[in-house]
């Protein structure tokens, strides 16, 4: 902001309270195999209750400020999420779930497939995994959260390897 | 109760008279090669004796064979394979066309729901199917460029611009 006007100032401050608080999400399958549309699904339940950070999944592009994309994306699909992703509303993000969406997984190269995620919308966090847990998907959004509240783009984060994090759970189910 | 090898050979009885050659790569299964003239009739006898229902459709495509002057020595041939399954059985009708001139009969007349198929192979491999129904696209996306089979074994992928969306 060039004009720092105080009530401008403010008014920024609140907005981006409420943004943080109420991250409504939609989300968008661009030639997915399901598995990661599947883990969406779960860490949606009641079990992992994502509404703790005011995450709600949204029908409409237009309602929502999130886009949680997976899967590589096809020719077909191609056009349809360049849509979806400008009809949000700004100031949005894109959250990139699973390997494929990453660098176009076990389908880059195939011939109905441009390739990865970030070769058609930006692209602001990235989840790997085949697919990734709900924990690691939950993980994701608050690290594109934090971001916000600091007022920055989200930085690459080391995460602890498998194992510690599952003797920290002890053990996986 | 029959058994796999009395339904197999009920189903061999019945196409008999088109036999080209056979191949058995499982108990339960049988290929079998036909002139592609023989196909309807083929299929006509399996499905008015009631011998099992149609899977699939499939496709093949042999490169030609080249020898070492760059002559030809095997032509490249579309194959179509067209799997019948009765309980555990299943027969494969197999025909095989020139590259120059890849055309095969439809058999919609006699099972109308292979038109999803028959579309499917002419969109993937570029055979020419006889009076069948429907030839728009089924699989490809929109916009694919004309007379390009992605699973025909020259097809080497489509040009940058094309996927990254600068040309249309």
């Amino acid at each position: 902001m060039d004009n720092k006007n105080p009530l401008q100032e403010i008014i920024d401050k609140i907005m981006n309270w409420s943004r943080i608080n109420s991250p409504w999400a939609i989300h968008f399958n661009s030639g997915s195999c399901n598995g990661c549309d599947i883990e969406i699904l779960a860490t949606l339940t009641p079990r992992y209750d994502v509404e703790r950070f005011g995450i709600k999944l949204q029908g409409s592009p237009r309602h929502a400020d999130v886009l949680i994309a997976t899967g590589p994306v096809t020719l077909q699909a191609r056009d349809r999420l360049i849509r979806v992703y400008e009809q949000m509303p700004s100031p949005k993000f894109v959250i990139a779930v699973g390997s494929c969406a990453l660098s176009g997984g076990v389908f880059d190269g195939c011939y109905n497939v441009v390739g990865d995620l970030s070769k058609v919308i930006p692209v602001n966090v990235y989840i790997p995994g085949c697919p990734p847990r709900p924990e690691a998907i939950i993980f994701g959004v608050v690290q594109l959260l934090e971001s916000l509240k600091l007022g920055k783009v989200p930085e690459m984060v080391e995460v602890a390897p498998l194992e510690l994090v599952s003797e920290e759970l002890g053990g996986l189910q | 109760m029959s058994t796999v090898q009395g339904t197999l050979a009920k189903g061999i009885q019945l196409l008999e008279k088109f036999i080209v050659s056979t191949a058995s790569p499982e108990t339960n299964r049988i290929d079998i090669w036909v002139k592609p003239e023989d196909l309807k009739p083929a299929v006509l006898a399996l499905i008015e004796n009631h011998w099992g229902y149609l899977i699939t459709i499939t496709g093949l495509d042999h490169t030609p064979v080249m020898d070492d002057e760059g002559v030809t020595t095997t032509k490249g041939t579309i194959e179509g394979l067209y799997h019948f399954a009765e309980e555990s059985v299943i027969i494969t009708i197999r025909i095989k066309v020139d590259y120059s001139s890849p055309k095969i009969d439809s058999i919609c007349d006699i099972i109308p729901s292979a038109t999803l198929y028959e579309r499917e192979f002419i969109e993937l491999f570029g055979v020419e199917i006889l009076d069948t129904p429907d030839t728009s696209h089924l699989v490809l996306p929109d916009g694919w460029p004309e007379k390009v089979y992605p699973l025909r074994k020259t097809f080497s992928g489509l040009n940058e611009e094309f996927i990254a969306g600068k040309v249309s």
